[in-house]
């Protein structure tokens, strides 16, 4: 779980500071694609920038919605059309904001569940860190306490 | 009307047509006895900017063999913008059909201002000449979940 900019500036100016594992101090963040909604609230709120609105569109996550919704209405229109599996990603123009894939970069994740507290889509889950992986003390408030979806932790 | 072929009588063509222009456009050509190419029905619209890609595809997943979106000329939409919107969810549509095997030029935007009846007419008629020209779209049978259609893709037919 790599550090913000910011830590790690502050890191370098600690003096004889080193980096000690912080594997396992963040929550596991389970992102579920076929739920998403596009709103890009998660990119939005996320301090790290693991999180970010793409410039284009997986046309299978709109195959994959769930019926009811919005999206769901969309796919089922376009799954009676289609002749053939989508070629692969298609480009979203600039003022499509709302049909884009949101990137998510496991390597720049804090884990700190932010996304998952603003998700209005309920597509993104914070589970409270793994015990074991956890370095002992740092993660015991979250594991103790915090309900699995609130997301509390770090 | 206006010697329709079998072949090209049973296509449908939508059109969604913005009140302030291409709709204006409609009344003047019907007032003025242009026939229209008997494919195409009209939707209005408040604004371009309102029509969005569920709508589009909606259309042609209810019926439609094409759909077309008539706006303002750009820079002229009474709500400033709208109609730029609408020019990129056409684009987007467009790029969505593609990706799937359907052809794009199903779904076409075009552009003309509330005094130029006479361009509207071209516009449907060269919508009309792409559509009859293309094969009648298939459609596999509603999928069980269904919920879709919004008041829009109905209310053409």
């Amino acid at each position: 779980m790599p550090l913000t900019h910011r830590g790690r500036e502050i890191l370098s100016r600690v003096p004889g500071g080193t980096l000690q594992s912080t594997v396992g101090v963040g929550c596991e963040i389970v992102r579920r694609e076929e739920l998403c909604v596009g709103c890009g609230k998660c990119a939005t709120n996320c301090p790290s920038g693991a999180s970010e609105r793409g410039d284009y569109f997986d046309v299978n996550q709109l195959l994959d919605a769930p019926a009811g919704s919005r999206r769901g209405a969309l796919g089922s229109a376009l799954r009676r059309l289609m002749r053939h599996d989508p070629d692969g990603p298609v480009h979203v123009p600039e003022r499509v904001t709302v049909y884009r894939t949101i990137l998510y970069d496991d390597e720049k994740c804090l884990g700190c569940g932010t996304c998952a507290r603003g998700c209005p889509a309920e597509a993104i889950e914070a589970l409270p860190p793994k015990a074991e992986a956890a370095p002992t003390g740092a993660a015991d408030p979250a594991a103790a306490g915090a309900p699995a979806s609130e997301g509390v932790c770090a | 009307m206006a010697g329709a072929t079998s072949a090209a009588a049973d296509r449908k063509i939508v059109a969604f047509c913005c009140r302030e222009c291409a709709y204006a456009a409609a009344d003047a050509s019907a007032n003025a006895r242009t026939p229209l190419p008997p494919t195409v029905r009209l939707v209005l619209m408040p604004c371009t900017g309102r029509v969005s890609p569920l709508h589009l595809l909606s259309a042609l997943a209810e019926g439609a063999d094409g759909v077309m979106v008539a706006g303002c000329l750009l820079g002229q939409c009474h709500y400033r913008e709208g109609n730029f919107n609408a020019v990129d969810r056409v684009a987007f549509v467009q790029r969505l059909l593609k990706s799937v095997g359907v052809e794009p030029e199903r779904c076409q935007m075009f552009t003309m201002s509330a005094g130029e009846p006479p361009r509207f007419v071209a516009a449907v008629r060269e919508m009309d000449r792409v559509i009859v020209g293309l094969p009648p779209l298939p459609r596999s049978e509603a999928s069980g979940n269904r919920e879709v259609p919004l008041a829009a893709a109905r209310g053409a037919a």
